[in-house]
């Protein structure tokens, strides 16, 4: 086990910002915190990191508890900050040297870590770069390489995508893959469902600082009722029609809205061809039709009532 | 690591604009400003001769006595008069267009026409008053006892004086220098924006690079006093230029006790950085906000130790000297004035003594601060 976090408790005076949290991660995984802006996410991450105090609770890393000082567990740890941490007047090379040598002592092997970082950051054109003078997604890779330069074997990094452009997003989600093929056990925080399921082998959901599931996507996906959902565009139904519908076998709910038909079934059940065999009956014309299988924001929606991105 | 923090740091914060300006740039600005409005002032209180004239008539033909003795302090090294010998017509007008500040009339007894009343005036007035007072004394002397003579050239302009001058140990009088001394006080307490941003840089829940620095596995102390001491040899080089400007360029004295004032400087330099750092640590406000309570707890300091008007600084020392007491900025200033003016270093010792009480409460509290090993919030 990397990490164990036991009856974790953290109050903001009145506010339970984490309320009785335990879960572990395993070496080797990428385990994904995912939940809406607020749920404790940063909070439960400051916690690990002894940087934040709480209330009640006992936090594991390496086996060992976790504290200030003790310097051999966090010798092992790199973090990556949802804020840009590094200096405006270092470039791009002088950033991940500085943080690298809080790690490693010996030059020579900061010097190979350092352009082993760079590399992997894809930021080789831009060692002489002062941080202002760089793109968000090249801030946000500068920042990434500050926090995992040192090799280290648990690397937590919190919300390292957000305000970053779509092509740097996959960039850098498909180097946190690389990272944990290459050994490392990644914690990884968003409140980006696609990231989360793309990258995170499991994931635990949270809301209000409690885990509401806990599993891989498979396995969260299946805790729910709901199975296939079947969105199709069309402009003339009629109420009798979508009453109709209703009442075909699987069939969980039928909601048309702005000329937009959403279909969704139960758990196990497949009803394209029976749908598209009823407007073919019913002569219903329609324009795009699609099936999805449910994502994490209905597994999210079911369990708390609300959109994940709320 | 103690050298990989501290060159790094020294890299940052000589790389940085913002502070190098209001730690350097601006207190040379200020010493600068402070030399081109003094020289001004220091200039006219230079004695300058008075302008006068006197009639060119009959009188000042035969008065040959009082002719030679004008003739004398008119044209020695340090001249009481510049005079012109002209007409009556000519003076007149001349004193009506304010060219000169009198005109005498060589007459019995010896007239003074002014046009109105002043330090000038006096001046003229003055040295007529004491001529005719000495003519009048060797005239009656002489004119009882012919014999005395001799003895009367001997004594002339002797004086007999009843208070005794005595060498000054320290150096010129000069009201300006305290200008100077208040304005390097001031810079070692800019010193403030350095030992704030320490703190910035190490407090987790100020600055996302701080919390980086946190979870590295550097002891929080450590990484704090090696940047610090970065911060100090920066602050303690821009004080150097400071006062090699001052001294070289400016030409401000600061007597002869070099070590001393280097010692000061550096002790002024420790003050302002700890203040700095005590000020950010404890005020839980943004870095805008602390950098506004520096600037303008430095600037009233400042003012009450006469950086503005040296009169605040003795009004304050006689008044309510408790206040110049716990003024670390006016104990800076002073400590500067004593190593200038005094002799002995007694009061020079308890000012630096004092101060260093200031720096030893700031870092106490910044260090009680600091140590808190986990926050309540980030």
């Amino acid at each position: 086990m990397i990490i164990g976090v036991n009856n974790l408790v953290k109050r903001y005076g009145e506010l339970l910002a984490v309320d009785h949290l335990s879960f572990s991660v395993k070496e080797g995984e990428i385990f994904g915190l995912l939940g809406p802006n607020g749920s404790g996410k940063t909070t439960v991450i400051n916690c690990i990191l002894s940087l934040l105090d709480y209330d009640k609770g006992e936090i594991e890393i390496f086996g060992k508890v976790m504290s200030p000082d003790a310097y051999h567990i966090k010798r092992d740890i790199g973090i990556v900050m949802q804020n840009i941490a590094v200096y405006n007047e270092l470039t791009v090379y002088g950033n991940i040297d500085y943080f690298c040598g809080l790690y490693i002592n010996d030059k020579a092997l900061r010097k190979k870590l350092v352009e082993e970082a760079i590399e992997f950051t894809g930021l080789s054109e831009f060692t002489k770069f002062y941080p202002k003078k760089l793109s968000g997604g090249l801030l946000r890779r500068l920042n990434i390489a500050c926090g995992i330069a040192h090799k280290p074997k648990l690397i937590i990094l919190d919300e390292p995508t957000v305000a970053v452009d779509p092509q740097s997003r996959n960039k850098i989600l498909e180097r946190i893959r690389k990272l944990n093929e290459q050994g490392s056990t990644v914690v990884y925080t968003s409140h980006y469902m696609e990231e989360v399921e793309q990258i995170c082998t499991r994931i635990m959901i949270l809301d209000r600082g409690k885990a509401i599931a806990t599993g891989t996507k498979d396995e969260l996906k299946a805790m729910i009722s709901l199975g296939e959902k079947i969105t199709v565009e069309s402009f003339a139904i009629t109420k009798q029609q979508l009453s109709d519908l209703r009442k075909l076998p699987g069939i969980v709910s039928v909601d048309y809205r702005e000329n937009k038909l959403v279909i969704k079934s139960g758990k196990g059940k497949n009803n394209l061809e029976s749908v598209l065999e009823f407007f073919k009956r019913e002569k219903i014309q329609f324009g795009k039709i699609f099936s999805e299988l449910p994502t994490l924001n209905d597994v999210f929606l079911e369990i708390t009532g609300k959109e994940l991105r709320d | 690591m103690f050298t990989h923090i501290f060159f790094n740091r020294l890299k940052c914060l000589l790389r940085d604009k913002m502070t190098i300006f209001w730690t350097m740039v601006f207190p040379l600005l200020l010493a600068t400003f402070y030399q081109l409005a003094f020289s001004n002032l220091t200039a006219n209180e230079k004695f300058q001769p008075v302008n006068i004239a006197v009639v060119d008539d009959e009188n000042w033909d035969k008065n040959e006595n009082f002719r030679q003795v004008l003739k004398d302090v008119s044209t020695a090294e340090d001249n009481l008069f510049n005079l012109q010998v002209i007409s009556y017509d000519e003076a007149e007008k001349l004193l009506q267009n304010n060219k000169i500040s009198g005109y005498i009339i060589v007459d019995e007894p010896i007239k003074l026409v002014v046009s109105k009343s002043d330090i000038n005036q006096s001046i003229v007035k003055s040295f007529i008053d004491i001529y005719m007072q000495n003519y009048s004394a060797f005239d009656r002397i002489l004119s009882e006892n012919p014999a005395m003579l001799k003895q009367l050239t001997n004594n002339t302009g002797k004086r007999q004086t009843f208070v005794y001058e005595t060498a000054f140990p320290g150096g010129k009088p000069n009201f300006v220098v305290n200008y100077f001394y208040s304005l390097i006080a001031m810079a070692c307490f800019y010193g403030g924006f350095l030992g704030m941003r320490e703190i910035n840089e190490i407090q987790a829940n100020i600055s996302s690079v701080a919390a980086r620095v946190n979870v590295a596995p550097v002891h929080k102390m450590k990484a704090f006093l090696s940047s610090s001491a970065a911060s100090l040899l920066v602050q303690y080089c821009e004080m150097l230029i400071l006062l090699s400007y001052m001294t070289f360029i400016l030409g401000v004295s600061f007597g002869n006790k070099f070590g001393y004032i280097l010692i000061t400087t550096l002790i002024g330099s420790i003050a302002g950085l700890s203040f700095g750092a005590f000020i950010s640590a404890l005020a839980k406000k943004t870095e805008g906000v602390k950098s506004a309570i520096l600037i303008l707890t430095t600037m009233v300091c400042s003012f009450l130790s006469g950086m503005m008007q040296q009169s605040i600084k003795y009004s304050i020392s006689r008044n309510v000297p408790f206040l110049s007491w716990i003024n670390p900025l006016n104990l800076l200033t002073d400590s500067f004035y004593c190593l200038y003016y005094y002799d002995t270093l007694s009061r020079y010792a308890i000012n630096i003594v004092v101060i260093i009480a200031f720096i030893l409460i700031f870092s106490t509290t910044t260090y009680f601060i600091l140590r808190r090993r986990k926050y309540a919030s980030l």
